[in-house]
């Protein structure tokens, strides 16, 4: 019928016209990921910094709202773990503003403290998103996992906002636990990061992550991944080298999401001590 | 070079002031009661200079005046200066190492006096020098010395082995002579002796005759061998012989040198104090003669002085086994290098060249007279009322002869009145004074010629003065002696300072203006403040006005060792220690200050602490309850870092103790930079433990964490990326006000040590510590 004939037409001709936006889409968020990638530190640079080390990165999307930042200074390596409010372009929006806040921070600082350098970096992302505390204003924020590592005196000082770090030493697993606020404007009244400090030992394996892994779908049930599975993992793993560990981590994901979508941006940074 | 400092000895009143050090910039001021000594300091620095004292200045136990001074020698290269002679090994890199040189004038009981190098270090060395050279002396005498008695006991052996050869030569003409008698007795056949005793005898005779011989043989040998051993020992002790003759020589030339250099000085001193050109010619033809003499007696002392030291050479070398063709040679290439010693006094008396000039001021004996003659200027007529002010004035305008050689009258005049502007204009920056309410004064001169009414002088020049105001013009003698003195001063001073044409001068002056108003004994100041470039100005005084508050370090309080006992000895404390000195010495500071601080209540004499401002005292008094800080503190605001100096000297003069707080940052840094330099004078250590900073932190409000900033002071929940202090300059927000809210939260009991964050803890933690260190 020729009615039919129009709207098939119709149909077809806005087909193509999602086709067009979304390869536009699509082309746009990858040069994005160029961007963002070129951001982030570069593995030969991580390299130079922490020897022993691995990423494992998986964004949900093209682009990623977490991120992994590094800097070093004299004997000391700053490394972080990111997870900005979101996924995808938001997401990224915010990445870049935590990277180019830690960045500006860094360079400033005279005495290097881990949860010093957390609370610089609410007040630089609160005043960014003019958040006051008051309703009605955007929540956006990071969880971090912050740490500062001494290659000399192999201590390492740890400041998390939601995000715990885990270490490894003689096959038990040590866990230090987060503060339980974010980068960002939360509930309760600014209050100033906890500093842990934790001397390393050689042959101690930390990883920092954000919750992308643990809280991954899928497996037989159709359940999260959960932080114990995690953990039990980890200890399974860490006595491997740390390109093997990486790709246990990458199957094991992939195992156990099967056919479910990736829920969120996934990032683990292990380290091995010299 | 720059006088930097002094000590004087024996002097008067003074017994020992220790080393006292002038202010950097080039004003020092000596306060003091009447009697305590400040005018001997500085006649005992011009006889430093002039070398010339009088006999009332000796102390009663007869002990012998000294003065040290010492010179900077930025503009001096002293190595090119000393370049004639050597000095010991160290000398040079000492003076260097400190940039100085001591100088030393010492008098002997006759009132004459030298001036020698000094310095404990350079001393040390040089008593170094001599001790090793009075040793080599001392080996070098023994050797000549010995030479001579060793020729002496050769000489003595061998007279004693011909005396004896010609004892042997008698007995052996005696022996010779028996035998004669005994063989004649033979021959004769002479019965009453038997002819067997005579054989006997003749015998006997022979036998001893022989054994004479042999004594006289080997006498005479012996007396060859000693006599030949002296003639070796002859020649080394001739040239020991010599040597010690030619000292003896040059300790006669030496001893003649003295006596000619005091005849010298002697005739010097008479000249320096010629009334006029008439005594002058009259002295100067004994001083010459004197010093015709002295470089006569100065020749034949260098040329005996080397004659010993090369003929000591060579003894002591040849002694020691050179021969002598190969000393003597040695010798002729050597001569340049030997003893080329600077003794302290010579190297003293060269350095010495290049001090800068002492020119004391007692009183102004000079002051500007109505008129005088030109000839009495160019004849340097000194016994002329008002010669020297007047000298001044044509020396300040820049006349010389030329200028009055000028026939053409309209340009002369026209050239006067240009300088009348000129002199005037000068003048008036520093004498502030009106007389009425817009008459400032005016200074005037004129050329002018003697009429007829004074006929011997008909036709002659002379300068007139004037000091006009709008209404009158009127005669130097017409007008106040305040204004006269102060403007022959002024005169003084410049014709000084531009005398030297840039060459270093100490201006020495005794209680100047005490005839004058307050405010122009201020203008005073004003004039040292205008040439303290050119010159350094050493003065005294009891006038607070002539004091200035902000300018303490200037000051050296000059007092008796025990108050009110004029026998007792005169000391001198500096900026640093004024707080020991008494209140009387003190008075001139505190008459400048009005009330007496210390009987405040806020201020007590220990533990206060100046701060920048009044915000940054709220914060303290705060924290300091906060944190129940165990030292009592006396927190003194200042408003702002520019008014601390003020602060400071006011502290200083009234003898309370204090701690100085501010931030890091660029005024901060300057006041400390400031302090160091003239409070402490460059004591970086006691700077260090006076003057506080906050550690890298601008402001107070800084060293709070930005969590407790918001929370405590600013009461908000916004994001503060910048730092405390930028963000209220950037929200115009009152300091002071923030600051004193925190103060009341406190003082209300709502906020306690503990509900600070950690960091804010940290910075005050350390803050507190620093303070306690300093802190009774």
């Amino acid at each position: 019928m020729p009615q039919d004939n129009k709207l098939y037409q119709e149909l077809l001709k806005q087909k193509d016209e999602i086709s067009r936006q979304r390869k536009e889409i699509i082309e746009s968020l990858e040069y994005a990921c160029l961007i963002q990638t070129a951001l982030l530190p570069q593995s030969s640079s991580i390299q130079k910094k922490l020897h022993n080390n691995f990423i494992l990165y998986l964004p949900k999307d093209i682009i990623s709202g977490d991120f992994y930042w590094m800097y070093e200074r004299e004997e000391d390596v700053l490394f972080a773990a990111v997870d900005c409010t979101g996924h995808g372009v938001p997401g990224a929006l915010m990445s870049i503003l935590g990277i180019s806040s830690l960045n500006e921070i860094v360079s400033n600082i005279g005495d290097i403290k881990a949860n010093r350098i957390l609370n610089q970096l609410r007040e630089k992302i609160m005043k960014s998103l003019h958040q006051t505390g008051q309703g009605g204003e955007s929540k956006d924020g990071m969880d971090i996992s912050f740490c500062v590592y001494n290659r000399k005196t192999k201590e390492l000082q740890y400041s998390g906002a939601n995000n715990p770090l885990y270490y490894i030493r003689q096959d038990v697993l040590h866990e230090i636990k987060p503060d339980k606020m974010p980068i960002g404007v939360s509930g309760i009244e600014e209050k100033s990061f906890r500093n842990n400090v934790v001397k390393m030992k050689k042959g101690d394996v930390l990883y920092i992550f954000t919750d992308g892994f643990p809280d991954q779908f899928g497996g037989p049930e159709e359940k999260k991944f959960k932080y114990k599975p995690f953990k039990n993992l980890l200890l399974e793993i860490h006595n491997k080298n740390m390109k093997e560990q990486r790709e246990i981590l990458f199957s094991s994901f992939h195992a156990w999401k099967r056919d479910f979508e990736q829920i969120d941006d996934v990032l683990i940074m292990g380290v091995r001590i010299d | 070079m720059k006088l930097t400092g002094f000590r004087i000895q024996n002097f008067r009143s003074i017994i020992d002031t220790g080393w006292t050090y002038l202010s950097p910039d080039n004003i020092t001021g000596l306060i003091g009661q009447n009697e305590s000594g400040k005018t001997s300091i500085l006649e005992a620095l011009n006889s430093f200079f002039t070398g010339t004292i009088s006999e009332d200045i000796l102390r009663s136990d007869l002990s012998l005046p000294c003065v040290h001074c010492i010179f900077d020698i930025i503009k001096v290269d002293v190595e090119e200066e000393l370049n004639e002679k050597r000095l010991p090994d160290g000398v040079i890199d000492e003076i260097k190492k400190k940039e100085n040189i001591f100088l030393k004038r010492s008098w002997g009981e006759d009132i004459t006096s030298h001036i020698e190098l000094a310095g404990d270090k350079v001393l040390e060395i040089y008593r170094g020098f001599y001790g090793k050279r009075e040793k080599e002396e001392k080996k070098i005498k023994e050797k000549i010395e010995e030479a001579i008695n060793e020729h002496d006991n050769a000489i003595r052996k061998s007279e004693k082995a011909f005396s004896e050869k010609e004892e042997k030569h008698h007995e052996l003409e005696a022996a010779k002579e028996k035998l004669t008698l005994l063989q004649k007795k033979q021959k004769a056949k002479k019965n009453g002796e038997n002819s067997n005793t005579i054989k006997d005898k003749i015998t006997e005779t022979k036998k001893y005759l022989e054994e004479c011989r042999n004594f006289h043989v080997s006498a005479g040998k012996n007396a060859e061998i000693l006599a030949s051993e002296a003639r070796k020992l002859s020649k080394k002790a001739n040239l020991a012989r010599e040597s010690i003759q030619a000292e003896k020589k040059f300790l006669i030339n030496k001893k003649e040198l003295e006596e000619s250099y005091k005849e010298l000085q002697k005739y010097q001193r008479i000249f320096d104090m010629s009334y006029d050109e008439k005594e002058r010619r009259a002295s100067r033809t004994q001083l010459d003669s004197s010093n015709e003499a002295y470089v006569r007696v100065l020749r034949n002392y260098e040329q005996s002085k080397e004659d010993a030291i090369l003929k000591k050479i060579v003894a002591f070398k040849v002694l020691s086994g050179d021969s002598i063709d190969e000393v003597k040679n040695k010798i002729k290439k050597e001569k340049p290098h030997i003893d080329k010693y600077y003794s302290l006094e010579e190297a003293g008396r060269k350095l010495f060249n290049y001090v800068p000039e002492f020119v004391f001021f007692e009183d102004f004996l000079s002051l500007l007279p109505d008129r005088i003659d030109l000839h009495d200027i160019h004849t340097e007529n000194t016994n002329i009322e008002g010669y020297k002010a007047a000298r001044n004035f044509l020396m300040v305008s820049g006349l010389n002869e030329d200028f009055f050689q000028q026939t053409n009258n309209r340009i002369l005049k026209h050239k006067i009145e240009k300088l009348n502007k000129e002199i005037t204009i000068n003048f008036q920056d520093y004498w502030r004074q009106s007389i009425g309410k817009h008459n400032k004064i005016k200074i005037n001169f004129e050329l002018e010629h003697y009429d007829n009414s004074n006929p011997d002088k008909s036709g002659l020049p002379y300068i007139e003065f004037w000091i006009k105001d709008r209404e009158e013009r009127l005669y130097p003698k017409q007008r106040s002696r305040g204004v006269r003195w102060f403007l022959s001063f002024y005169l003084e001073l410049q014709a000084a300072a531009l005398s030297k044409n840039g060459s270093d001068i100490v201006i020495l002056i005794d209680e100047p203006g005490v005839s004058l108003h307050a405010r122009a004994q201020e203008d005073v100041l004003k004039v040292f403040d205008n040439i303290k470039e050119r010159v350094q100005i050493i003065y005294t005084t009891h006038s607070p006005h002539l004091i200035d508050l902000n300018k303490l370090y200037r000051l050296l309080a000059v007092q008796r060792a025990v108050d009110e006992d004029e026998s007792s000895e005169t000391k001198i404390f500096d900026a640093k220690s004024l707080t020991t000195a008494s209140t009387d010495t003190l008075s001139p500071i505190y008459s400048l200050m009005g009330i007496r601080l210390s009987e405040q209540k806020f201020i007590q004499k220990k533990n206060n602490i100046i701060l920048e401002d009044i915000a940054t005292f709220y914060y303290m008094k705060a924290l300091t309850d906060m944190k129940n800080f165990e030292k009592q503190v006396f927190y003194l605001p200042a408003t702002g870092v520019s008014n601390i100096r003020s602060l400071v000297n006011m502290l200083l003069g009234w003898g309370i103790d204090f701690l100085v707080l501010t931030g890091t940052n660029k005024e901060g840094d300057d006041l400390k930079h400031d302090l160091t330099k003239h409070l402490f004078a460059n004591n970086e250590d006691l700077a260090n433990m006076k003057l506080i900073q906050f550690d890298h932190f601008k402001s107070i409000e800084d060293m709070f964490s930005t969590i407790d900033f918001k929370k405590y002071i600013l009461h908000k929940r916004i994001g503060i990326p910048e730092s405390n202090l930028e963000y209220i300059v950037n929200n115009t927000l009152s300091r002071s006000i923030l600051a004193s809210n925190f103060m009341r939260e406190v003082k209300d009991s709502k906020l306690k040590w503990g509900s600070l964050d950690e960091e804010t803890r940290d910075n005050f933690s350390y803050l507190f510590d620093e303070l306690s260190k300093r802190l009774e």
